[in-house]
């Protein structure tokens, strides 16, 4: 495939919005979906609305087939060990909540601590917080160096005797910098502590092997990796998911039910009570089968670089605009971008650019405690996915400039 | 001094020059730039607007039963719009704010074109100012109240002795009075119109006005304000004024 034949794969960037071409450049966000996975909900929606697992009709066969064939294809594209240590959520939140509680309720007791980092996104500070309140364990924060980076050494520094659980996101979603996290894991294992690592951003990145990571969760959305809006999924070793409590008591989660006790279901059902979006699950499948094609694609591949390349260029020439999150080495970046400029509010800077077609994100991101680590109220943050061009870069670039013109 | 709807008439002029938002995201740009200074004291976590992805500092002060506001804030467009909405309802009466419907800005289309947290921001100015109006309307007392009542009707029976010299019904029961206040100040405040905006006899009636009404025992003072929207009709003719031009009801 050329670049071009994976742009026409996606309808929504083919639309003009205030009568010019939409440049789609808030990815991190929200991933457009291409036509595989539109299909394919559409499919399911159209002929095959019925409840999995339960029923023995014809249709409930086809649901359960699709949702399970989902289980199956990503624990083949993350390696798992198995398909049990898949649990489908409805995104990276709820997965790290799911985490947060049931491995809390099994494993965090009083004056335990827990670390995470300063540069996590809201959904792995909060659960970890609300779980240290319920259980009066300490959270520590592992904090960015003089340099903007997680070093190994400030780790080190907080980790203690008491450290039970270290909470780690893959990519910043507002620094763009790829993080040691196989370091992480290797070094919190020798103190025997387990690691959840927050793919929300990772995972549509690199490929990730979760075996070879050796991380103890691995949690990542849908909507990110252009499937399903509302889709999710939680990788957890077997042996703690199997030692977890249910998150969720209902249907499809149970053994037996008596008013004296009921049992649980195993692995994986254990973890998914109640129906689940059986819709937007097995986009998933499609969805993977592009995110491969994205990371292997050589045209992709080489385009990207060249809107790394141009950008950090063209940030590095910029006096007046203080990008956030610049790498040692360019490859340690992803194509996201936070920055603030000069004499302009981000916040009017992205509505100037909307009504020139561009999307870009503005405000604090979901990292308020970054946002004070920097001393700034907001960033703008452009993202890019493999199906934006150079030419949408230079565009970008572009429009800021008039932008940033007209306000100042 | 314009009126409240000249003013609101020259926003919605000024917006409709421009095709394109980004042409009138300029125009508020412009007006944002242009904003008098804020107070530096009043710069205050006390003084900032909740509900707005910007920070906006709103102050007002009272003066001769006006509002005047003063604004700011970090973001330029942000400033535009609470500028142009300042703009727009300084030097008003917190009656007539509190009472206002803030129609115009729909009519405008700001609302629509700005991102779901500006738009919550500028529901967020609205009511404030509205709030800054409320909480300057005055409270009057019951002693208060017995004293004023009886004002307004010897202010009428005064403005019934004024007459537009071509036509044999006095100005009030012609419908000219759109609206008549008396405040704790005994000052009353008096919106009126005339049968055409060009009417020769506007000044020598408006000055007839406010004599008369001054003349009235108890009454400090009388201002007017001459409006033209809505504009006057035959239906806004008392009963007593349609048998005294022997117009038949309808």
């Amino acid at each position: 495939m050329t670049q071009s034949d994976i742009r026409a794969l996606f309808p929504a960037l083919a639309q003009q919005v205030y009568g010019k071409r939409l440049v789609y450049l808030d990815n991190a966000a929200t991933a457009q979906k291409p036509a595989g996975v539109i299909d394919k909900y559409t499919e399911l929606s159209r002929f095959y609305t019925a409840n999995a697992h339960r029923a023995v009709h014809y249709l409930s066969g086809k649901a359960t087939e699709a949702y399970e064939g989902a289980r199956d294809a990503v624990a083949a594209y993350i390696g798992a060990g198995s398909r049990e240590e898949v649990i489908f959520t409805s995104g990276t939140t709820a997965s790290i909540n799911l985490v947060a509680f049931s491995f809390g309720e099994a494993f965090i007791r009083e004056g335990d601590e827990i670390i995470v980092t300063e540069t996590e996104h809201h959904s792995n500070i909060v659960p970890w917080q609300m779980l240290c309140e319920r259980k009066k364990a300490v959270l520590k924060v592992w904090k960015l160096d003089e340099d903007g980076f997680l070093s190994m050494d400030n780790l080190a520094r907080k980790i203690t005797d008491k450290t039970r659980f270290v909470a780690v996101t893959h990519i910043s979603n507002v620094l763009g910098m790829v993080n040691p996290v196989k370091d992480v894991v290797d070094f919190c294992h020798s103190w025997n502590v387990p690691v959840l690592i927050d793919g929300a951003q990772g995972i549509v990145h690199e490929r990730v092997d979760v075996q070879a990571l050796d991380c103890d969760f691995y949690a990542f959305s849908g909507h990110k990796i252009y499937a399903a809006t509302g889709t999710g999924v939680l990788y957890g070793k077997k042996k703690w998911l199997d030692a977890m409590p249910p998150y969720m008591g209902g249907g499809e989660m149970i053994g037996t039910v008596r008013f004296s006790g009921t049992t649980y279901a195993p692995l994986p059902g254990k973890f998914e009570a109640g129906t689940q979006n059986l819709t937007g699950v097995p986009t998933l499948v499609p969805a993977l089968e592009f995110l491969k094609e994205a990371l292997e694609n050589k045209e992709v591949v080489e385009e990207q670089a060249r809107i790394r390349e141009y950008l950090l260029d063209w940030f590095a020439t910029r006096k007046d605009i203080h990008l956030f999150g610049v790498p040692r080495r360019t490859s340690d970046k992803i194509n996201l971008y936070s920055f603030t400029v000069e004499g302009a509010h981000h916040e009017d800077l992205a509505l100037i650019l909307d009504k020139m077609g561009v999307a870009v994100r503005s405000g604090q991101m979901c990292a308020e405690p970054l946002m004070d680590h920097f001393g700034v109220t907001g960033m703008l943050r452009a993202s890019f996915a493999p199906y934006n061009t150079l030419e949408e870069a230079e565009y970008l670039t572009k429009c800021l400039d008039k932008a940033i013109n007209m306000v100042r | 001094m314009a009126t409240l709807q000249e003013k609101k008439n020259a926003v919605i002029e000024d917006f409709s020059m421009y095709d394109e938002w980004l042409d009138k995201y300029e125009y508020l740009i412009e007006l944002g730039k242009n904003l008098a200074p804020y107070p530096e004291e009043k710069r205050t976590d006390d003084y900032l607007i909740k509900g707005c992805q910007s920070r906006v500092w709103l102050n007002w002060r009272m003066e001769d039963g006006r509002l005047w506001f003063a604004a700011d804030s970090d973001a330029i467009i942000t400033k535009g719009i609470i500028s142009l909405l300042i703009g727009v309802y300084s030097g008003e009466t917190p009656s007539d704010i509190a009472a206002d419907d803030f129609g115009f800005i729909e009519s405008i289309g700001l609302k629509e074109n700005l991102s779901p947290t500006r738009a919550n921001g500028l529901a967020s100015m609205i009511a404030r100012l509205k709030e800054a109006a409320r909480e300057n309307m005055e409270v009057l007392t019951a002693d208060d109240a017995r004293e004023i009542a009886p004002l307004y009707s010897n202010v009428v029976l005064a403005l019934k002795q004024v007459y537009d010299p071509e036509i044999p019904v006095n100005i009030y029961d012609l419908g000219l009075i759109y609206d008549l206040q008396i405040g704790k100040d005994r000052v009353a405040r008096i919106r009126m119109t005339f049968t055409a905006p060009n009417c020769p006899m506007a000044d020598e009636v408006m000055m007839d006005v406010k004599n008369n009404v001054e003349d009235v025992p108890g009454i400090k003072g009388c201002e007017i304000e001459l409006v033209f929207e809505p504009a006057w009709d035959k239906s806004m003719l008392s009963d007593a004024a349609k048998i005294e031009l022997g117009m038949e009801d309808e």
